[in-house]
């Protein structure tokens, strides 16, 4: 092997190394939505509990986080304990807001699920037919979306939220940080 | 009290790879034979261990141990006992073990077969492949444990993925692992070649079965992948180059390169840099599949079990891999001579480079369409996804390539060939070719590929019957035998080379599948109600009714259709759409009817209103052929590691 077939082949090696290790930062699961930075569209819906029906544009002044669930859905169950202590943490926030969309579900197995996992306390909409959801966009569960409080999504979120999500992802967009 | 053995035995087999990995250095250094026989001990006793582990894992499968966290995310009580037991490798964890079984097997047969006539390389192989074990276990014994119990456990557990509940499903990742795996012996006797500076024919030898076994699992795997998206994806087609599919096929391109030019320097002491190059490159890139699929750098429909954390040691253990391997070829590749050279384009051995450089042209094509999605995203926001088109247009010619050269094998003679000799040998079967070039057209092959498909698979098969007639004849002749007893002494006395051809031989017949299915596939999407008819081809097919029907996990709606066609029996096709207890994702049970000609193919979508039910119906000529070519494939290497390893001296 001469000199040059050498650097070609280290190079290489190097370079695709090196090209993974960055792509590992990369997230699989955020995947952009072409309704990022659109208006959110508005919804009325029955609440899963109580009488008094869920609606969007309700809230307009705050930020709102729109997350779309269901008691058939696997990940839910993951990301539950996270929805309960982040509506703890932020339950003396004025400026946010967290909703849920029980979506393809029956109230009673979603009011199970409840139930069984914890009940984080914020209103749940129900949308058994999915006209919400496919409004949304949402093509899985769980999916989230922050709302701003003009009513415009500005993120949107593919999979569970993780904890420390409030944190890295949403507070910076909420201050500003990040056009 | 099953799963704490399967992890204690696992934990013992780590430190014993441990121990593996360092043992035959001390015997060399310090000239302590006993030391490299402790190695040879070690890689018995971490076959047994990690079969003991695995038995371990799959008991409690078997048990419904819920308490063990990895069982009660891959199963549940309703799971059929045939998938509780293949769920060992229903994710990331459980098939990392597997992984390392198989390696401990191997390795322990290795260790057991050449142990005699390897001693030079043996030490190093030993070592090289405690070092991968201990890599593996690494990974399963502290990264991704598929022995962490719950504190709490449930009552039932959240099921497998109703996409792997299907035999397809279950035999893809052994045989591709198996695949996978078994280069790593390969790849232990070329490192051992360069470390003792030994690039000579010793490790082609002893690793001629294993690369031709190897290669024989990654074809079954791939097909079995392939033939699994064909009809539980139900999106009538068999491969989309998904980046998992992509990991697969580079591996099998290089073996494949690789097999054909080890026959050079066992011929010709020619290609020993390339040699070793290859089958490194082999082994890395089956390391980079099993990376692919498990770090989630890459989105793909494989994504059951991604997980970044491991990613990042992952991408640790193939870097030192990768930089040792590399580093030290470039290193001690000079000390290879390589006396003779090519004497003349017109021979084998330059057929043989010719069909190296197709090879790894497409291997490496198939890994810049691969990682430029990745590329692009890291270094900028965008995303992007390489799609069908762009393989399909780099793809086809160098497969074309191929077939061609493919033609030239077996007539074309080592060293040097007279143009008078080449005119005379091939000038029957490129005129066979060039007339069945010219009559495709007519017979309905307008499109230029498939044109020049169908001529090459002629000429091919010519030359090949050409040779093989040739032979026989010879035979006859000289041994006084009947032409069948002569096909039959032929094929026998040189398994090596006939069951190349018969390689050879299915290759042509899954080039014919490709053409047929990837050409003329006619698609219709419709609503159909009850009564409601469509044709498609010579088939006429009518939705009589539908039903709904249910086994123990699952339930599902099922349509009944019609199919008939003038002159033949009606068959009845029973698509389903699925919904598994424990998931929410409906799993489309395409209705697939197959015949040598063509596949009928439906599949039931969604209601659309009251009665109305969407469907896609598929005629795919041909697809059967795929199938039929790749088991015609796998018998030919199966044929070809019957023969032993001696050289073989004279052509016949």
């Amino acid at each position: 092997m001469n000199g040059l077939w050498k650097i070609v082949l280290l190079g290489a090696v190097m370079a695709i190394l090196l090209l993974f290790a960055l792509g590992l930062k990369n997230d699989p699961r955020e995947i952009p939505s072409p309704l990022v930075n659109r208006p959110a569209n508005d919804f009325t819906a029955p609440a899963l509990e109580g009488d008094q029906p869920v609606q969007l544009s309700a809230h307009r002044g705050k930020w709102v986080l729109v997350n779309f669930w269901g008691s058939w859905c696997v990940s839910c169950v993951a990301e539950h304990p996270y929805l309960i202590e982040l509506a703890k943490q932020t339950k003396n926030r004025s400026d946010f807001v967290m909703l849920g969309v029980d979506f393809r579900d029956n109230p009673d197995s979603a009011r199970t699920f409840l139930a069984r996992h914890g009940n984080p306390g914020y209103p749940h909409a129900q949308d058994p037919t999915q006209k919400i959801a496919i409004d949304w966009g949402v093509y899985g569960a769980p999916e989230s979306y922050l709302v701003d409080p003009k009513g415009t999504i500005r993120m949107k979120h593919t999979g569970p939220l993780f904890p420390g999500w409030f944190e890295q992802r949403a507070l910076p967009l909420m201050q500003g940080e990040v056009k | 009290m099953w799963i704490e053995i399967a992890h204690f035995s696992t934990l013992i087999a780590l430190m014993l790879a441990g121990l593996m990995l360092i043992a035959p250095w001390i015997g060399l250094r310090w000239q302590r034979m006993v030391w490299i026989r402790v190695a040879r001990q070690a890689a018995f006793m971490i076959c047994a261990l990690l079969t003991l582990a695995s038995a371990g894992l799959i008991a409690s499968f078997l048990k419904h141990d819920f308490s063990v966290q990895y069982v009660a995310e891959h199963a549940s009580l309703k799971l059929p006992v045939f998938y509780l037991a293949t769920a060992m490798w229903g994710g990331h964890e459980g098939s990392l073990l597997l992984w390392a079984w198989m390696l401990s097997l191997f390795v322990a047969i290795a260790a057991w077969k050449h142990w005699n006539t390897h001693p030079v390389s043996m030490p190093w192989v030993l070592s090289i492949n405690g070092g991968l074990l201990l890599g593996f276990l690494l990974l399963v014994v502290f990264l991704s444990s598929p022995f962490e119990r719950l504190l709490s456990p449930p009552p039932d557990g959240r099921d497998l993925n109703p996409l792997l509940q299907d035999p397809g499903m279950v035999f893809h990742p052994p045989f591709l692992y198996m695949g996978y795996v078994g280069f790593a012996i390969p790849y232990a006797f070329a490192m051992a070649a360069l470390i003792t500076s030994q690039g000579d024919s010793e490790w082609i030898l002893a690793t001629r079965r294993w690369t031709l076994f190897s290669w024989a699992m990654l074809t079954i795997g791939i097909v079995f992948g392939a033939y699994w998206a064909y009809y539980e994806l139900g999106w009538g087609g068999y491969w989309a180059w998904d980046p998992v599919e992509n990991a697969s096929f580079m591996p099998w391109l290089t073996g494949l390169a690789f097999l054909h030019s080890v026959m050079v320097q066992e011929r010709r002491r020619m290609f020993k840099t390339w040699n070793l190059f290859l089958i490194i490159t082999t082994f890395a890139l089956s390391l980079l599949g099993t990376f692919l699929v498990r770090s989630g750098v890459l989105s793909s429909v494989h994504a059951f079990a991604t997980d970044p954390g491991r990613g990042v040691y992952i991408l640790m253990f193939m870097s030192a891999l990768l930089l040792f391997s590399f580093g030290l070829l470039t290193a001690k590749s000079d000390q290879l001579r390589e006396t003779p050279k090519l004497e003349s384009p017109w021979s084998k051995e330059f057929s043989f480079l010719i069909n190296n450089l197709f090879l790894v042209a497409g291997a490496c094509t198939v890994l810049l369409g691969t990682l430029y999605p990745l590329a692009v995203e890291t270094l900028s926001t965008a995303k992007v996804s390489v799609g069908a088109p762009y393989y399909n247009k780099v793809f086809i010619p160098i497969m074309l390539g191929m077939l061609a050269l493919m033609g030239l094998g077996p007539l074309i003679p080592w060293q040097r060939a007279s143009l008078a000799k080449l005119r005379q040998e091939f000038l029957p079967a490129g005129i066979i070719g060039l007339i069945g070039m010219l009559v495709a057209p007519l017979v309905g092959v307008t499109h230029p590929s498939g044109a020049i498909a169908t001529g090459l698979i002629l000429f091919v098969g010519a030359t090949h019957l050409k040779d093989l007639l040739r032979n026989i004849k010879t035979r006859m002749s000289r041994e006084s035998l009947s032409a069948p007893g002569a096909f039959l002494r032929l094929v026998t006395r040189n398994k090596r080379r006939y069951g190349g051809m018969l390689v050879h031989l299915g290759t042509l017949v899954m080039v014919a599948g490709f053409v047929g299915s990837g050409l003329f596939q006619e698609e219709r999407d419709l609503f159909l109600a009850k009564g409601d008819s469509m044709r498609i081809g010579s088939w006429s097919l009518t939705l009589e009714s539908m039903d709904k029907t249910a086994r123990r996990n699952w339930q599902a709606d099922e349509a009944v259709i019609r199919a008939e066609r003038p002159g033949e029996a009606t068959l009845m096709l029973r698509p389903q759409k699925r919904v598994y207890s424990e998931h929410s994702q409906p799993t489309t049970e395409a209705a697939i009817h197959s015949s040598w000609r063509e596949d009928l193919y439906v599949v039931l979508g969604d209601g659309v209103k009251d009665g109305v039910w969407a469907f896609r119906i598929y005629r795919t000529p041909l697809v059967s052929w795929i199938w039929i070519g790749s088991g015609i494939m796998v018998v030919g290497v199966f044929w070809a590691m019957l023969q032993g390893r001696r050289l073989q001296r004279r052509a016949d």
